[in-house]
């Protein structure tokens, strides 16, 4: 327990975790500011004529279906150039994800509902460097500077002081990630209550949104507990840094081209991109025109492959869990100069 | 006396791309029993750092048997840890935080009540900096707070490497009263210096590394004595008539200077006798002793051609000649 404060004591004091925090409350602030400076709560009119135009709206897309499906049945024949889908049932509004609703005619109105999503979809992603960068600089800076071997003098336990130093970035991190998130949130909320849209705040939207908000929080732990397993490795804050852009840069790009050219299958699955993008989404779905290629000609082939999120979340903490205990086997009996 | 750290056999291997293998320490022995103040001497280089490491549980060893406190290392050490103070080449601190700061962060992962925090700063003399950053402080200043996390522990056993770094001479004299106080209150003091008039004046036993090995331990008076070539200096107003007086007395004397220096006598009387026989009178005659730079140098074979910049680890491993061990007699 002593320990554990000790290392919460040198965590917070760390420079650079309180640069991030003060760049996290920065782009926070920036983010709501402008919203709130580019939105407004609508009168009464303009809220009747935004319901009337999503109403028309919806309208429309029914009465273009319709005019399909009689195309298609020789019911109807007329000389419009207006494009039609081959099937019909692409522009069915039953099958469509989202109908206009109000919001979207609503220029210059912040709403909550609308927003909430892809507001939480750059907060985790900020946390997610957070705390990457954070888990490497930790342990990376305190290899170098001699403050392990200092702490190994008075606690001559290894595993047991990097798995403190881990579970208590873990813990912060988490922590932190939960207060930055209520508080981002609860911001934006007050923001739709009071200069904006709430939108349509039911059950389902808080379910699907603490879903991402779940997953999310999974993957900044996922991304704090990588960074300090490779900065451990490799000795060094740097290491994790570099392992990131070497990654970034032979994988996913270049490795990504070289598996174009040689035409392999479903070259996503190879990318950890995709499965943190299936993890956070909950399911993803890649197209390959290999897949329709040489098999049963003539058959219908959609050329697309779904990835769940289930087997990636078991490669993202295959691939952290491997490199934890790594990290930890080598750090058992590496000398410590 | 009980051994306080036994070293038997200590060999670590260093071994990278590029410089290869490098032998650190070659079959090391050390014995440090309850209640001494050891020194602990060698060339750049002879492995003093890294047996300290060794012994710590900081690099592993190749082979050899260690025990701190009676306790085997590094299998056992944490049970022994809280009562052995440390510092391993100047330890490095987190800059941003105070003296007091970082030694209270150390007491708490060690359990120690922070009310100790102020009495050791006041020991090292930190007492009015304790509360500014370490990164203002000097080279001495870092070192004296260094000493004082290694205090912090109210050690039995206190292992310092080089503590004297960096340290005024008001504060190496400090440095050696603390020593001389805690050794009076029974700690057990291991430390590593090149400050050799210094360890001579603290030190009760000293051990002397060369390339890895032992060449010499034992009590500081012994391994002075197994050194002394029994020589004198003598002032005479005739030199050259008295070399060969002493030579037909069979003494060996050879002028040097304006004095005489006369070899293998174990007692002086012989001299002042032959020459006053003779008529001359002895105007001054002083025992050459050897002192600890003397000795380390010469098994350490570190300034045999003093023309020659010498290279880091250059120094003599031990040759034909006997190690003196006071507790395991002489060995070849
Ligand atoms: N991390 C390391 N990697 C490779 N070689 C090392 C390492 N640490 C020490 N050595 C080598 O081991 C030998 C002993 O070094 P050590 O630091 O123990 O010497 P020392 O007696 O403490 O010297 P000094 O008086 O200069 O402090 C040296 O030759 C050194 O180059
Ligand atoms: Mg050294």
């Amino acid at each position: 327990m002593n320990l554990v404060r000790a290392e919460l004591e040198r965590l917070s004091a760390r420079r650079f975790v309180q640069l991030m925090l003060v760049l996290l409350v920065l782009a926070f602030a920036v983010t709501a500011a402008t919203t709130l400076a580019g939105s407004h709560k609508p009168s009464v009119s303009e809220l009747n004529s935004a319901r009337a135009q999503a109403a028309e709206a919806r309208r429309d897309l029914e009465a273009t279906h319709q005019e399909c499906l009689a195309r298609q049945d020789g019911t109807l024949q007329s000389d419009t150039d207006r494009y039609f889908p081959s099937d019909c049932s692409d522009i069915d509004p039953i099958r469509q994800d989202r109908l206009p609703i109000a919001a979207d005619f609503l220029p210059g109105v912040f709403s909550f509902a609308e927003q909430a999503e892809p507001l939480l979809y750059f907060l985790i992603a900020f946390l997610v460097l957070f705390g990457f960068l954070v888990g490497a600089s930790y342990i990376g800076a305190d290899l170098n500077s001699g403050g392990v071997v200092n702490l190994l003098l008075w606690r001559p336990r290894r595993l047991t002081v990097l798995a403190t130093k881990l579970g208590t970035l873990l813990g912060t991190v988490l922590v932190l990630a939960l207060l930055a998130s209520l508080a981002y949130l609860g911001t934006f909320w007050v923001i739709g209550q009071t200069a904006g849209l709430p939108g349509r705040l039911d059950g389902d939207f808080w379910s699907s949104l603490g879903a991402v908000h779940g997953r999310g929080l999974v993957l900044v732990l996922l991304a704090s507990a990588l960074g300090f397993a490779i900065a451990t490795l490799g000795r060094h804050t740097s290491a994790a840094l570099g392992a990131f852009a070497a990654y970034a840069v032979v994988w996913e790009l270049g490795a990504r081209l070289v598996l174009e050219i040689v035409d392999a299958r479903k070259s996503d699955l190879f990318m950890l991109s995709s499965h943190t993008g299936a993890w956070l989404n909950g399911g993803a779905r890649f197209y390959d025109e290999q897949l329709c290629r040489g098999d049963n000609y003539g058959s219908y082939c959609e050329g697309f492959y779904t990835l769940p999120w289930l087997p990636a979340l078991l490669v993202l903490l295959g691939l952290t869990g491997g490199l934890t205990a790594a990290a930890f086997a080598v750090f058992r009996r590496r000398d410590l100069i | 006396m009980s051994a306080v750290i036994e070293i038997e056999g200590l060999r670590k291997t260093f071994r990278s791309l590029r410089s290869g293998r490098r032998v650190a320490v070659d079959g090391f022995d050390l014995l440090v029993e309850a209640g001494q103040v050891h020194g602990f001497l060698g060339p750049n280089g002879s492995g003093k750092t890294t047996t300290l490491r060794a012994l710590l549980g900081l690099v592993s060893a190749d082979s050899g048997r260690m025990t701190v406190l009676g306790e085997p290392s590094p299998e056992l050490l944490p049970r022994v840890a809280g009562q052995v103070g440390a510092i391993v080449e100047s330890p490095q601190f987190f800059g941003n935080f105070t003296g007091y700061r970082t030694l209270r962060l150390l007491a708490r992962a060690g359990g120690v009540p922070v009310s100790r925090v102020d009495e050791v700063l006041d020991l090292v003399g930190l007492h009015d900096r304790g509360d500014e950053r370490v990164k203002g402080y000097s080279l001495g200043m870092k070192q004296r707070l260094a000493v004082a996390s290694a205090l912090l522990k109210d050690p039995r056993l206190l292992i310092l490497d080089e503590p004297a770094n960096g340290l005024d001479p008001a504060g190496i004299r400090e440095m050696r009263d603390l020593m001389r106080s805690l050794a009076a209150n029974g700690v057990t003091v291991l430390v590593s210096s090149h400050i050799l008039g210094e360890i001579q004046l603290i030190c009760d036993h000293v051990t002397i590394i060369s390339r890895g090995r032992r060449v010499a331990t034992g009590r500081v008076d012994e391994v002075l004595a197994g050194h002394d070539r029994h020589e004198f200096l003598v002032r005479v107003a005739e030199p050259e008539r008295a070399v060969e007086l002493l030579h037909a007395a069979e003494l060996t004397a050879a002028v040097d200077g304006g004095a005489l220096v006369v070899s293998g006598v174990s007692d002086p009387t012989a001299i002042s006798r032959v020459l006053g026989e003779q008529g001359l009178w002895v105007g001054e005659l002083t025992p050459l002793r050897p002192d600890l730079e003397s000795v380390f140098l010469e098994l350490t074979g570190a300034y045999e051609h003093p023309s020659v910049p010498r290279q880091v680890g250059d120094s003599s491993l031990p040759q034909g000649e006997a190690v003196i061990d006071l507790d395991r007699g002489v060995d070849a």
